[in-house]
């Protein structure tokens, strides 16, 4: 599908973000990736990696303090107009879509969610205020939530955490936008909710051919839901792959590192640990440091490694940014004969 | 549980009641007390003014007043007029007090609603555009000139005021309510008062002002920090919307309850406007009562203001549920 689309729909090249009047703090250290209609990327990675930046760096929502210094995003051919909020605001819920990680704190306690979804409609689409209303209550429908009238007029303290996810769903996909950004959406809901959630957005994707960005530390939501992964260590990508490939055939040691790292029943059946940590901790975003940025915590780190950031290479549906990609392999070699 | 003490408002406003009369009564026994203790009475005033001030002539006065009765038993009959909803006659005025009060009441509440209208209007105001440009120089400004009008005394503000505007430039008048020798009617005599306020107000709402500007602010930005403002700008919605709908929504909530609790305060604050300004109000007939020892007539102003604050507060409360949907009434 990727390869077939000469143009992706939105594209992320060489992002750079750094902290306002302190360019030493790249938050984002160019950052590549692409989707096209119909498609789920994942974007995984630790706490810190620059996942939440990423996302807000494309709704041009990034916290006062944080900037773009560097990198091109591409809606559709055309550079996004992330400095100028008038021209933002017209691409925002109209064109990209966000869904939050805290559906509790993510609607405005004093307003009725229908309301809150109308405003996104009012505010993107001329429609009179009976198809307004008319089309709150649709959506609410279309994202599973049963009785929509009542719904509509509740306020968000009286709904639960899956309920006001939903709705906040309906609210991205309000004006039918072409992609959806959802960062960390199912993080601070039950597991059974979680996956009604990832349903729900799988569903609404092959009804409405809209591109999904799901950000998550999560792999287990992610090898059910995505087409392609992108993983991310220190501002940087430093695989991707299409999902079955990359958890059968990872080729950068943090990749490895993750998928030990995910509650594994079967290496636990096998007399291994249910759950292998990748030890040390993630480097500042400050640290200078001129190598790869995985390497002090790197099983396979090398001389060479230190020297300069590795380039992403490999063919165009694998690629990785490392220079001893896989490097467990030869070792597993050595290891096997005793 | 909650939801039952929000559907059964009734439940609420009894108890609120209740208590609200309970405080008018302390309010009423203790200020009793306290203005017995203060030194000299009204016979003494009225003598002294008359100029015979013969012990036999006092005596007199004070029979007639009852001011001779142990102190208990003019506590009784002060409660049992009271309940009846009588304050007593002024002899200074030779005037009811409850009429004397309600004559002067349009005058302070005009007054007063207008300062409170500069004070939240000009505090909201203020207090976004310091939150919307934190730290900037809009809201170093903004925060400056609170900052200042918190510290300087009112009468002193209003002083200033009178010398800047009326004496100097001549744009307002010094003191009073209307042009006495101009007899307007109608629509220049609204004018003419309006003209009139502008000092009075300002020097009673700019205190307030600045403390509104400081909540409003600090509200905003702790508003502006949570979750739902990301989302809210998500939508693609303006910035003056996200400001004054989504977020001042949320911050106008604890201003509200400051508001409340500073009506008593406004009510406080008129006695030294209304003085400074010569502005006829139940402030200036309190400043009077006091100078002439009409204790019956300070007592009946101040258990009629304890009732308005408790009853203004009731509404501010229920007011706080209709803009607050999270909150219940216990
Ligand atoms: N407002 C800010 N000012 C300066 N630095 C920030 C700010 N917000 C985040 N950062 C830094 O940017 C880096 C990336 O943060 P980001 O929120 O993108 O991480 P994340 O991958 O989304 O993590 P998580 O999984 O915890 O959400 C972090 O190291 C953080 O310290
Ligand atoms: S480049 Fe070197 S240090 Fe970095 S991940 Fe690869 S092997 Fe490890
Ligand atoms: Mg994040």
């Amino acid at each position: 599908m990727a390869e077939a689309n000469p143009q992706p729909l939105l594209a992320v090249e060489n992002l750079e973000v750094a902290v306002a009047g302190h360019p030493e703090a790249r938050i984002l250290r160019g950052v590549t990736f692409a989707v096209n209609r119909g498609e789920t990327l994942a974007i995984v990675g630790e706490s810190g990696c620059g996942k939440s930046m990423t996302s807000l760096s494309v709704m041009g929502l990034l916290p006062a303090g944080v900037e773009k210094t560097g990198g091109s995003l591409r809606l559709d051919g055309t550079e996004l107009p992330i400095t100028d909020n008038r021209k933002m605001r017209k691409i925002r819920a109209a064109r990209i879509g966000m869904v939050f990680q805290e559906p509790m704190a993510a609607l405005n306690p004093v307003f009725p969610v229908g309301k809150q979804v109308a405003e996104v409609i009012g505010e993107h689409m001329s429609l009179s205020r009976s198809a307004a209303r008319a089309r709150v209550l649709s959506l609410l429908d279309q994202v599973g939530l049963p009785d929509p009238e009542r719904i509509a007029k509740s306020y968000p303290h009286r709904l639960s955490g899956g309920q006001l996810q939903r709705v906040v769903i309906a609210m991205a996909l309000a004006c039918d936008p072409e992609v959806i950004i959802a960062d960390e959406p199912t993080t601070a809901l039950d597991v059974t909710v979680q996956a009604q959630i990832m349903r729900l957005l799988k569903q609404l994707q092959i009804d409405t051919q809209v591109a999904i960005v799901l950000v998550t530390h999560n792999l287990g939501l992610v090898a059910h839901t995505a087409d392609r992964v992108a993983v991310m260590y220190g501002g940087r990508k430093v695989e991707e792959a299409p999902t079955r490939e990359l958890f059968l055939n990872p080729q950068h040691p943090y990749t490895r590192g993750l998928l030990d790292a995910t509650p594994h029943p079967d290496r636990q059946r096998r007399g291994g640990k249910l759950l292998n940590e990748i030890p040390g901790t993630v480097p500042s975003i400050t640290d200078p440091m001129p190598g790869c940025r995985f390497a002090p915590r790197c099983a396979f780190a090398q001389a060479d490694c230190q020297a300069a950031p590795p380039p992403e290479e490999g063919p165009a549906g694998h690629r990785v940014a490392c220079y001893h990609p896989a490097a467990w392999a030869a070792q597993d070699k050595t290891e096997a004969p005793q | 549980m909650s939801t039952s003490s929000r559907s059964r408002p009734w439940i609420f406003l009894g108890k609120r009641l209740a208590y609200g009369l309970l405080a008018i009564l302390a309010i009423a026994v203790i200020n009793f007390f306290l203005l017995k203790m203060a030194p000299g009475d009204a016979a003494e005033a009225m003598a002294g003014e008359a100029g015979t001030a013969t012990p036999e002539y006092i005596a007199e006065l004070r029979a007639q007043f009852g001011l001779d009765q142990p102190v208990l038993v003019q506590l009784g009959h002060f409660l049992a007029r009271l309940a009846t909803f009588d304050l007593g006659y002024s002899f200074r005025y030779g005037e009811d007090n409850v009429t004397l009060i309600f004559d002067r009441l349009p005058a302070t509440l005009m007054l007063m609603s207008a300062s409170l209208l500069v004070a939240v209007i000009g505090g909201i105001i203020f207090g976004v555009t310091a939150a919307r440009y934190a730290n900037r120089a809009p809201d170093q400004a903004i925060s400056l000139v609170a900052l200042l009008l918190y510290a300087t005394p009112p009468y002193w503000i209003g002083l200033i005021l009178i010398l800047v505007f009326s004496v100097w430039l001549g744009w307002t008048p010094t003191s009073g309510m209307v042009d006495v020798l101009a007899f307007n009617t109608g629509w220049a005599h609204v004018v003419d008062v309006a003209h009139h306020m502008i000092l009075p107000a300002l020097t009673q709402a700019f205190f307030y002002l600045a403390i509104y500007i400081r909540l409003v602010r600090a509200g905003m930005l702790d508003v502006l920090s949570l979750d739902f403002v990301r989302v809210a700008r998500a939508k693609g919605i303006s910035e003056s919307r996200i400001m004054y709908r989504h977020a001042l929504r949320n911050a106008v909530l604890p201003l509200l309850t400051v508001v409340g609790t500073n009506l008593g305060g406004f009510l406080g604050g008129a006695v030294l406007t209304e003085t400074v300004f010569s502005w006829p109000g139940v402030g200036r007939l309190m400043f009077d009562a006091m100078f002439a020892r009409d204790l019956n007539l300070l007592l009946s102003i101040l258990v009629l203001s304890s009732a308005f604050v408790v009853l203004t507060n009731l509404v501010v409360d229920l007011l706080y549920v209709v803009i607050n949907p999270t909150v219940e009434l216990k």
